[in-house]
């Protein structure tokens, strides 16, 4: 299968051209995302990236395969700006999807870029973890992400890739998202005694102390925050955002959504 | 301006309003609603009512369409074409601000030929539009910015920099208020409907045509309006902006605080703009109550006074005789030590013009711990009669939006279009919309508008209410079906005042008792400040002639700047208490300051002229050490010995909602009743009147400078100069 | 099907974090007080703190009472792990002099608490 992440253009190994010529290839031809039922419209502008149809229509494909091979775990599949393949799981389908992705003899996604946190209040999971992985072998992305709360342990990913383990003690001080049997949870980024976790929405910018050196005392001193000048807040919103009726351009697109496909069959 | 959506407006001019609006409708007035047309906007079906425009009707579904010459509370101009929309079957785009919508009707906002229309009208204004965001005070708040952001091309094929260049305009001289850069116009002629449809100074128009096309006064000349900072926000581009604004900050670094405006009695809803503290500008807020989206200059612009001439710090009055610094903890103690050796029938206590509800109550509730009943306010009500117990009696009872709808105004003794610019607004809307006439007894003024002159004599009300009259105007009260007294509360201040008053409610209910519609109100009086329905309805006493004359000991003056308290008229050893922000009259015969908070630096509650309570909220911290005006009451009674039950704010309001209701229904305004009442109490003070109705602001330049944040505004002062100076000029 | 549906309850009941039952985090919060206990005259003896091992054992006591009104089990086992976190900080003198004594906030003045304090002071 592992046409489905063949570069085809330029890939001059003929293993790799051996198999896509003696697959059928059904899916490459046969764009089917929902959204995309009319023929895209050719990019011309010169500051804006093209988009390689093929590529999209392999990376669906791909998609595709691993919402077949884990529908235990896989909740959607999806495309972000064009050409970033998305696969959205619950927290507990941590190990076992990394570790397909990782093992799986045409994903072989061996190389963990970062894992990054989010934080949306307004979600009854308000944390989003989001695993960035690459594949050297069939120079392919693929991003899965999951999601907690702040008193929902994550299972570590350490025991899959070593490089989770920084990754995993930066989101932890960030955020304060546990990682469940991580070798060594501990703060990366604070200072020691450093309370709460500044990346969450809830954490104010100026943060809850300040931190001076005390000539009394002989030492560093730590006390409640006092701005003597005004914080400086500005309107950000685009102003353009009045006319919202103007404005439609869809980021994502679903590949695959389990929970709606299901009542179809 | 573009940032208040026109569904919003609409909601409140279309005719399915809501339910308390259409209360105001009267029964003469209900039209057979006409048959609903269907049109479809993008394919999504709205039934409107036939004269609807096709943005309007586009609005409604949510659809803003971009514009720039059209403004819903002005005439449709259609000059800008920025609202060209693809009609269907029709062969060119068409102007959606002018089209009136027709049956099944198909509007395309966002197809091709749209999209292309609104780019080539984008590409003409910016060929003809200097390039000069970088230093244009309208930047970040630009109609033109923003649309050509949205909706412009996004390339320029504008190559001509070689000979003739850009169009370039000389700039106007249009008075202190307004900068000009004519050059950046593009012609939308907002502010010219606006001078002559609201303002009613007919100054500006064009001159020229096509490329030299100018707006402008032709002579030059100032804008003389009280009205005339309101064009600034009309202006969709960096043409007309605001000159003591000028290079000031972007408007995406200032903080918006929502506010109430207390320069005049209308309470003006207003959005103030701060930075660093700093009180940068003041922008009007929509209220279709009351201030529309207008705002009066002097509320407007009167903001760089609040920076000026301020309390920073209590004074003590030492051995020399000289006010010097000292901490709240002497300041404090020495005035309290002064209230309690003070018997109590020789305590006084002075409520001004700007003064909140809140301090009004703790000060009220502090005399009277102290056993004194002599709290009063420095505007002067008649107390005989139903006095100040019936709000009836001083309230504008019609309510400002009300008067819109009326058939005849008749004032009295008021200037209308200085004491209350907003209101003078309202009056002139529906003189031109609606063909009200305005009868005016008193001194000759010019209003913006035609009225019939009744004379200035007292007399003349006399006799009105009795029926003697012969005049015009009393044929026409006759046949009004909604009409509306306005009587000015200046007039009430002299011996005639309580006869003239009486005089008024009579005439007023003469006219109520022949109206088909019994919920219209008749009777207004219109309050000069803003503290001044606050303090009647808490109990202050109008007026402190009769006070005065008991020889008080101690004179707590609470921003009491108008005067009326003076050295003279007090004993020699009185001990007077200043509280305030500002270093004005009171200030000056005070032998104790405690510096105070402007309306800008604390939340507090302000009744407005139709008792609509309203509240301010902290944009600002107060300068130097100055604190919340109820709580230096509040610290003060502590020390005194007599501690008032109220630690934080909403413990004040409550203890307010104790004495009124309504002094904590915010935005709220009660319907008042009892007129019969009141005038039957006052049957017995209908004396003969012999005096004459004189006001006191006639003139522009008696506009400017009314209160003591005004006259600390050296803003209000250059304002007085150049329409003093535009006086002398030959135009 | 099922599997998903197993997936949706599994994921709506709540997973822990350590322990399962009440006693078990009480017996967390016991062992990690009895530790830091036992730790104390050793971090006062390293890091050369101004004050004594009662003082510490008091604001040690302090900072555990302040959270007693925490039931949920989770909750208990967060603050757990956090607590062993900084003791393991403390133990192994990763953290300086001006850490430890920042339990102690010697340099931080009362606010004012009643009306008259407040206006004075400004605060307010």
């Amino acid at each position: 299968m592992s046409f489905f992440l063949k570069r085809t253009i330029g890939a001059g190994n003929g293993v790799g051209r051996a198999i896509l010529n003696s697959t059928k290839i059904p899916g490459v031809q046969r764009v089917a995302t929902k959204s995309t039922e009319k023929t895209p419209v050719q990019e011309t502008r010169p500051t804006v990236a093209k988009l390689d149809p093929l590529q999209k229509a392999q990376l669906v494909d791909f998609g595709k395969y691993v919402a077949d091979c884990l529908p235990k775990y896989v909740q959607k599949v999806q495309l972000t700006a064009g050409n970033e393949l998305e696969v959205l799981i619950p927290p507990d389908a941590v190990i076992p999807v990394l570790s397909f992705l990782k093992d799986h003899h045409s994903a072989q996604f061996a190389n963990l870029v970062d894992i990054a946190g989010m934080d949306v209040p307004s979600r009854s999971n308000r944390f989003e973890i989001i695993y960035n992985i690459l594949s050297l072998r069939y120079n392919a992305r693929i991003r899965v992400k999951t999601y907690t709360d702040e008193l929902t342990p994550v299972d570590s990913a350490c025991d899959v890739f070593k490089a989770a383990n920084w990754y995993e003690r930066e989101i932890w001080d960030m955020y304060g998202v546990f990682f469940a049997n991580h070798p060594d949870l501990r703060r990366i980024l604070t200072d020691y005694g450093f309370e709460g976790h500044p990346f969450r929405k809830d954490f104010p910018l100026s943060g809850y102390v300040e931190v001076r050196y005390d000539d009394e005392q002989k030492r560093v001193v730590v006390e409640p925050l006092e701005l003597a000048q005004e914080f400086r807040r500005f309107e950000l919103s685009a102003p353009w955002e009045q006319f919202p009726n103007f404005r439609a351009n869809p980021v994502t697109e679903e590949v695959v959504n389990p929970s709606e496909d299901q009542p179809k069959k | 301006m573009l940032r208040q959506p026109l569904s919003r407006a609409l909601a409140l001019t279309s005719p399915v309003r809501a339910a308390p609006l259409t209360a105001r409708r009267f029964a003469d007035q209900v039209q057979a609603q006409p048959e609903k047309v269907e049109v479809f906007i993008d394919d999504q079906p709205v039934h409107v009512v036939p004269g609807t425009t096709v943005l309007q009707a586009a609005a409604q579904v949510g659809v803003e369409i971009p514009r720039f010459c059209y403004h819903e509370r002005l005439a449709v101009a259609g000059n800008c074409r920025m609202c060209l929309v693809e009609v269907e079957k029709s062969p060119k785009p068409v102007a959606a601000c002018a089209m009136p919508v027709m049956k099944g009707m198909r509007v395309k906002t966002n197809s091709d030929l749209t999209r292309k229309a609104r780019e080539g009208v984008m590409e003409f204004l910016l060929v003809n539009h200097p390039l000069d965001c970088p230093i244009c005070d309208q930047g970040g708040e630009c109609d033109l910015q923003d649309q050509s952001m949205a909706f412009g091309s996004d390339k320029s094929r504008f190559t001509d920099i070689h000979f003739s260049g850009k169009r370039a305009v000389e700039d106007k001289d249009v008075g202190p208020l307004i900068k000009t850069i004519m050059t950046r116009c593009i012609h939308c002629t907002r502010c010219i409907r606006f001078a002559s449809e609201v303002a009613g100074v007919d100054d500006f128009g064009t001159t020229g045509r096509g490329t030299d096309m100018q707006v402008g006064t032709y002579v030059e000349k100032m804008f003389l309006s009280e009205l005339s900072g309101n064009i600034i926000d009309l202006c969709p581009v960096g043409a007309l902006t605001s000159k003591p604004y000028s290079f000031a900050a972007r408007p995406w670094e200032t903080r918006r605080v929502d506010s109430v405006d207390v320069l005049d009695p209308l309470g003006s809803n207003i959005v103030v703009a701060t930075r660093t503290n700093e009180v940068l500008r003041i922008l009007p807020r929509t209220n279709e109550e009351i201030n529309e989206e207008w705002l009066a200059d002097k509320s407007r612009f009167a903001c760089d006074g609040l920076k000026r001439q301020r309390l920073v710090s209590p004074m003590l009055v030492d051995s020399r005789g000289n006010l010097t610094p000292v901490d709240w903890e002497d300041a404090i103690v020495a005035t309290a030590r002064a209230l309690r050796d003070c018997p109590p029938d020789k305590l006084l206590a002075v409520a001004g013009d700007l003064a909140d509800a809140e301090s009004l109550v703790a000060l009220k509730d502090l005399v009277n711990k102290l056993g004194s009943e002599n709290t009063c306010t420095e505007q002067y009500f008649p107390l005989e009669g139903a006095g100040i117990d019936l709000r009836s009696s001083y309230l504008l009872n019609t309510k400002i939006a009300n008067v819109e709808d009326a058939d005849f105004v008749l004032l009295i003794g008021t200037n209308v279009r200085f004491e209350a610019p907003l209101l003078n607004a309202r009056i002139r809307k529906s003189f031109i919309h609606k063909e009200t006439d305005v009868a005016l007894v008193g001194p000759k003024v010019d209003l913006t508008y035609e009225y019939m002159h009744a004379g200035d004599s007292a007399s003349i009300v006399k006799d009105l209410a009795t029926g003697t009259s012969s005049h015009a105007v009393a044929r026409r009260l006759e046949q009004a079906k909604r009409p509306v007294v306005i009587l000015g509360a200046e007039q009430l201040r002299g011996p005639e005042g309580a006869a003239l008053l009486a005089y008024t409610q009579q005439l007023a209910l003469k006219l109520h008792d022949k109206l088909a519609d019994k919920s219209w109100k008749v009777l207004n009086v219109l309050q000069r400040t803003a503290s001044q329905v606050a303090a009647l309805d808490i109990g202050y006493k109008p007026g402190v002639g009769g006070a005065l004359q008991g020889g008080p000991r101690v004179v707590y003056l609470l921003g009491a700047d108008s005067g009326v308290v003076t050295r003279e008229a007090l004993p020699k050893d009185a001990f007077v208490i200043y509280q305030g922000h500002h270093g004005d009259v009171g200030a000056q015969i005070a032998d104790v300051v405690l510096p105070g908070a402007a309306y800008t630096e604390k939340r507090a509650t302000y009744v407005n002229a139709e008792g609509r309570a309203q509240q301010t909220l902290l944009a600002v911290s107060p300068p130097g050490k100055a604190r919340d005006d109820w709580k230096i009451i509040r610290a003060l009674s502590e020390v005194v010995g007599e501690r008032l039950p109220y630690d934080n704010l909403d413990e004040v309001r409550a203890r307010m909602s104790e004495i009124s209701p309504a002094l904590v229904a915010y935005g709220d305004v009660q319907d008042n009743n009892y007129f019969a009442q009141a005038t039957a109490l006052a049957q017995s003070l209908q004396k003969p009147l012999s005096g004459k109705l004189d006001v006191k602001l006639k003139q522009l330049e008696d506009y400017f400078m009314t209160d003591p944040i005004s006259r600390a505004s050296p803003t209000m002062a250059k304002c007085i100069q150049a329409v003093i100076k535009q006086k002398q000029s030959p135009y | 099907m099922s599997a998903r549906q197993a997936i949706k309850v599994g994921t709506k009941t709540v997973k822990p974090v350590l322990s399962s039952s009440h006693a078990e985090a009480r017996n967390r919060v016991l062992s990690l007080y009895k530790a830091w206990y036992r730790q104390i005259p050793y971090i006062v003896k390293d890091y050369d703190i101004p004050k004594s091992e009662a003082q510490c054992r008091e604001k040690l006591k302090e900072l555990f009472i302040k959270n007693k009104h925490v039931t949920d089990i989770r909750v208990i086992d967060m603050l757990v792990i956090k607590g062993q976190m900084e003791l393991k900080e403390s133990v192994n003198i990763w953290k300086q002099k001006g850490h430890i004594m920042a339990y102690f906030k010697p340099t931080e003045e009362p606010k004012p608490k009643n009306f008259l304090s407040k206006f004075f002071s400004g605060n307010e």
